[in-house]
C-alpha cells in the first residue's frame, strides 16, 4: 500500500503507521504486519471480536504493551506545522503519549484515581501537560467539561460517585486536556446503555472529529463502530484482514469473516408462536430493597403464555433483573403479590415444596465465566439438576443435552474454563434445560458476547423454542436482540412497565417516548446497510 | 499416571514450591526412616558412654545426652511425634474451621453473627493458659493435646473461610444452583466446599507450622506427651540443661525443628503466592 502523502508533505496523513507487529515473549506473532493511516478529523473504526488484536494495537502504538510483549514497526505522526515526526514502534515512546496521542479505556472507573476528585485530576494534567496556572487551569477544567456536558459540580466529585456515561465523558475530558492530534478509544462506549452511548458517540464526533482530531475507534460491534468511522479495519485472529473507506467495506465485503460480522448485526428473526393459555400470571409485585426510599419494582399484571416469547427491554436500573430474581423466588415478591405458575401459586410456595418446583423455572445468567461452577466438570454441572430432581443422569441423557445447545459429546469430561465466552454460554442453556423447565428466563445472557456469537446464541434460543415449546423472558437492554426472539416486547423504566405490545407493532409505531427513544438510540447507519 | 509426567509437573512448579515441597518431604521421610538407620535405641541409658561428643567413629552420629542416650534417633523420633501431632492437629483445625467458616459465610444474617461473635469470644480467651490448665488436670493425653492445639489454630483459618465464602454466595453460580432446586446443604457440599478447599489448605501450611511451634512450646514447659515418648520440645528442655557441657544436646532437635517450621511457613507462603488470580 503506497500512500500518495509520502510525496506531498502539505497533503500528508495525520498518522501513518507502517509494518507494525507484536510479538509475545517467545517470538511468536501475535500481531502480523500491520499498515495503516488516518486523516485529521476522520475516524479509523477498528472491530473485531475480542482476542483478535484490537486492544494490542492501541497499546502498541501508545508503546504501552505489558512486558514481555515487543512490537516493531514505525508510526509518523504529522505535527500541527506541518512537519513529520517518526517514531520507532520497539523504541520509548513516551513523547508520542504526551503531545501527540491520548488513549481512553473502556473501564472508566478503574482509569480514574479512585481517592482524588475530578477537578483535581483534572488540573493536573492540565499543570503538568500545559504548565498552565492553578487558575488558569480552573477555568479551562471547567471549559472542559462544559464542552463535555457536564455541570460544574462534577469537579468536586470522586470517581465513584459518578454514572459509567459521565465517567467516560469525564475521561474523554482528560483525554482531550492534553491536546492530543489522535485519540484512540477502546471500546470506550461498550459498558454503556445504548442511549448513553448515543450521547457519547455523538460528543466524539462533535469535540473531537468535530475539531480536528483523528480518532481510532476500536470496538466488537459493528453497528456501533460503523456508525462514526469514515474508514473501516476489521481484525481477526492477529491480522487486519480487509480496510477501506467505511461505505464500500459495509456493502461490498470482500471477506468472508467480514460478512458474517455483518450478518451478524442483522439479527435472526423470531419465529411465530404457537399461543395458547398463560403458563405465568403475576397480578401486583411491588419490591422494594431494604433500606431504598423507592420501589425496585412495581408491576400491575404481566402474563407470560405457554411457548411464548415475552421480551423485557429497558437501560440498566430498570427493574429489569429485580423482576427476573422475583420470579426465580430469589427475592419476596410483595406482600399483596400474587404469582400464579401453571395452577400453582408460586409466590407462596416455601422450603422443600418451593425447592421441588423451582425445576420449573430456570436461568440463564450474563455472564457465562461466573455461572459455572469452576471446580465442576461439565458431565457433573449437566446432571446436578437432574439428580436433585431424582431425574435420569446416564450419558446419553447429558450428551442429548449438550446436542440439543450444538456442543458434542467431548465436552463432558471438561471443566468450563476449557471453553470460550459463547461455548460455556451454551453450556448454560444446556444445565437450564436439563432441569426440563416450562419457563426459562434469559437474563441478559447475550449481552457479554461477540456480535457474532450472540446471533448464534439467539438463534438456539428461537430453535429450542420452537422444538421444546418453551416459554422464554428474555431480558436484555438491546433492542435489537429483543426483536430477534420476541413475540412480545415489554419496555421497562424505573421499575413499571411503560409499555407491552406485539414485537413487530411496538417496532414499527412505538407509542410510548421512552420506547421511541430506545429505538432511536440504536446506532443509524448499519440499520439501513441491514435493511 | 506414570511417574514422568509428576515429574515434570514437579519441576515446572515455581520455584518456592519445589524447594519448600522437597525440604518436607526430606523431613517427614527422615522422622520415618532415621531411628532404624542407627544401632542404638532411644531409652535405654548407657552410663559408659555419657555426654559423647557427635562422632562417625563411636557410631553416636549426634552425641548422647546426660545418661548416655543417643541424640540422632531421639531428635528424630521428636520429629516424627512432633509432625505427627502437628499434621494431625491441623487436619482438626481444618475440619473445623472449614466447616464453621463455609456455613457461617454461606448462610449470613443472625447465624453468621452468631458464629463470628462466638469466633471473637473463642480469640478473646487466654487460650494457652486453659491449655496448660487442662493438660495439668486432665494429665498429658494424646487426644487431649492433639484438641488443644487444633482448638487454639482453628479461628484465623474460620475467619478466612468465611470471608471467601460469603464473596462466593453471590456468584452467578451459586445462585444457577439455588435456581436449580439444591437445598442449601447441596450447594454447600457441591459448590463451596470444593471452592474453598484450595484457600484452606493454603492456610492449613501455615497453622501447621504454628500448630508444631505449640506442640513444641508444650513440650518444652513439660506439658507434651507423657514420658518416654519426646517430642521435639522436651528434647529442647533436656538440652538446655546440658548447655553449658554438651551443646549439641541442643543443636540438633533446634536445628530439626527450625527446618520444619521454615519449611511448613515457607509452603505457605508459596501456596499463597502461587494460588492468587493476580499474579497468574
Amino acid at each position: 500500500m503506497t500512500s500518495p502523502a509520502m510525496t506531498e508533505p502539505e497533503e500528508r496523513a495525520l498518522l501513518d503507521v507502517r509494518d507494525l507487529r507484536v510479538l509475545d515473549g517467545e517470538g511468536r506473532e501475535l500481531l502480523s504486519s500491520l499498515s495503516f493511516s488516518l486523516d485529521a478529523g476522520r475516524c479509523l473504526g477498528i472491530v473485531g471480536e475480542s482476542g483478535s488484536g484490537k486492544s494490542l494495537t492501541a497499546l502498541a502504538l501508545c508503546g504501552l504493551l505489558p512486558a514481555p510483549l515487543r512490537a516493531s514497526g514505525c508510526l509518523n505522526l504529522c505535527n500541527d506545522d506541518g512537519a513529520v515526526s517518526a517514531f520507532d514502534l520497539a523504541g520509548d515512546l513516551g513523547k508520542v503519549r504526551g503531545g501527540g496521542i491520548a488513549l481512553v479505556f473502556q473501564d472508566a472507573l478503574a482509569s480514574l484515581h479512585p481517592l482524588r476528585r475530578i477537578g483535581s485530576q483534572l488540573r493536573e494534567t492540565l499543570c503538568v501537560r500545559r504548565g498552565q496556572s492553578r487558575t488558569q487551569a480552573d477555568v479551562e477544567a471547567r471549559q472542559l467539561l462544559a464542552r463535555m456536558q457536564l455541570p460544574d459540580s462534577v469537579l468536586s466529585r470522586l470517581p465513584h460517585q459518578l454514572s459509567g456515561g459521565q465517567r467516560q465523558r469525564v475521561l474523554l475530558a482528560l483525554a482531550l486536556a492534553t491536546q492530543p492530534r489522535l485519540l484512540i478509544a477502546d471500546e470506550s462506549t461498550s459498558a454503556l446503555d445504548p442511549q448513553v452511548q448515543a450521547d457519547v458517540l455523538a460528543l466524539l464526533r462533535r469535540e473531537v472529529l468535530g475539531r480536528g482530531i483523528g480518532l481510532v475507534f476500536i470496538g466488537h460491534d459493528l453497528s456501533v463502530v460503523a456508525s462514526l468511522a469514515d474508514r473501516l479495519a476489521v481484525f481477526h485472529r492477529g491480522r487486519l484482514i480487509e480496510q477501506g473507506a467505511a461505505t464500500p467495506v459495509l456493502d461490498h465485503p470482500t471477506q468472508d469473516y467480514t460478512r458474517q460480522l455483518i450478518a451478524a448485526t442483522r439479527l435472526p428473526a423470531a419465529p411465530p408462536s404457537v399461543i395458547d393459555s398463560p403458563l405465568l400470571s403475576m397480578r401486583g409485585l411491588r419490591v422494594r430493597y431494604p433500606g431504598a426510599t423507592q420501589d425496585a419494582l412495581v408491576l400491575d399484571a404481566l402474563d407470560i403464555a405457554r411457548g411464548e416469547t415475552l421480551a423485557l427491554v429497558g437501560e440498566s436500573g430498570s427493574g429489569k433483573s429485580t423482576l427476573a430474581r422475583t420470579l426465580l423466588r430469589l427475592l419476596p415478591p410483595g406482600l399483596d403479590a400474587e404469582i400464579h405458575l401453571d395452577g400453582l401459586r408460586w409466590d407462596r410456595l416455601q422450603g422443600a415444596a418451593l425447592r421441588r418446583e423451582r425445576r420449573r423455572v430456570q436461568s440463564v445468567f450474563q455472564d457465562p465465566y461466573a455461572s459455572l461452577d469452576p471446580r465442576q466438570r461439565i458431565d457433573r454441572l449437566l446432571a446436578e439438576p437432574r439428580r436433585i430432581h431424582g431425574l435420569s443422569t446416564d450419558r446419553d441423557t447429558l450428551v442429548g443435552l449438550l446436542a440439543a445447545v450444538g456442543l458434542d459429546a467431548g465436552a463432558l469430561g471438561r471443566h468450563p474454563h476449557a471453553f470460550s465466552g459463547g461455548q460455556r454460554q451454551r453450556i448454560a442453556i444446556a444445565r437450564a434445560l436439563a432441569a426440563e423447565p416450562d419457563l426459562l428466563i434469559a437474563d441478559e445472557a447475550v449481552s457479554a458476547l461477540d456480535a457474532r456469537v450472540r446471533g448464534e446464541i439467539l438463534a438456539l434460543l428461537n430453535r429450542l423454542k420452537s422444538e421444546r415449546g418453551l416459554s422464554l423472558l428474555f431480558i436484555s437492554h438491546d433492542m435489537d436482540a429483543a426483536a430477534a426472539v420476541a413475540d412480545r416486547i415489554a419496555v421497562m423504566k424505573d421499575g413499571r412497565i411503560v409499555e407491552c405490545a406485539p414485537a413487530p407493532a411496538l417496532l414499527r409505531s412505538p407509542r410510548h417516548d421512552y420506547s421511541r427513544a430506545l429505538l432511536a438510540a440504536r446506532p443509524a447507519p448499519l440499520r439501513m446497510v441491514a435493511g | 499416571m506414570p511417574a514422568v509426567t509428576v515429574l515434570q509437573r514437579f519441576a515446572l512448579l515455581p520455584r518456592g514450591l519445589r524447594w519448600s515441597l522437597l525440604t518436607l518431604a526430606c523431613l517427614i521421610v527422615l522422622a520415618v526412616v532415621a531411628p532404624w538407620l542407627s544401632p542404638f535405641d532411644a531409652e535405654t541409658p548407657d552410663w559408659d558412654a555419657v555426654l559423647q561428643p557427635p562422632s562417625l567413629a563411636s557410631g553416636h552420629w549426634f552425641g548422647t545426652d546426660a545418661i548416655g542416650r543417643d541424640i540422632f534417633v531421639r531428635s528424630f523420633l521428636g520429629l516424627r511425634l512432633s509432625l505427627l501431632i502437628g499434621l494431625l492437629a491441623t487436619a482438626i483445625a481444618l475440619l473445623i474451621g472449614l466447616g464453621w467458616g463455609a456455613v457461617a459465610g454461606y448462610f449470613g444474617g443472625r447465624l453468621e453473627r452468631l458464629l463470628m461473635r462466638l469466633l471473637d469470644v473463642f480469640s478473646a480467651l487466654p487460650f494457652m493458659l486453659l491449655v496448660i490448665l487442662l493438660l495439668a488436670l486432665f494429665g498429658r493425653s494424646l487426644p487431649l493435646l492433639l484438641l488443644a492445639i487444633g482448638g487454639y489454630v482453628w479461628i484465623e483459618l474460620a475467619r478466612v473461610v468465611r470471608a471467601e465464602a460469603a464473596r462466593l454466595r453471590s456468584q452467578p453460580f451459586v445462585t444457577a444452583a439455588i435456581v436449580a432446586g439444591a437445598s442449601p446443604w447441596q450447594v454447600l457440599r457441591w459448590h463451596l466446599l470444593p471452592n474453598l478447599l484450595g484457600l484452606a489448605l493454603v492456610y492449613a501450611s501455615l497453622i501447621a507450622a504454628n500448630a508444631v511451634l505449640i506442640e513444641s512450646f508444650l513440650g518444652f514447659l513439660g506439658l507434651g506427651v507423657a514420658e518416654p515418648a519426646s517430642g521435639l520440645g522436651s528434647l529442647l528442655h533436656d538440652g538446655s540443661q546440658e548447655l553449658d557441657q554438651a551443646p549439641w544436646t541442643l543443636l540438633f532437635p533446634a536445628l530439626l525443628l527450625v527446618a520444619t517450621l521454615a519449611s511448613f511457613q515457607q509452603l505457605g507462603d508459596a501456596l499463597r503466592d502461587a494460588t492468587d488470580p493476580r499474579r497468574s
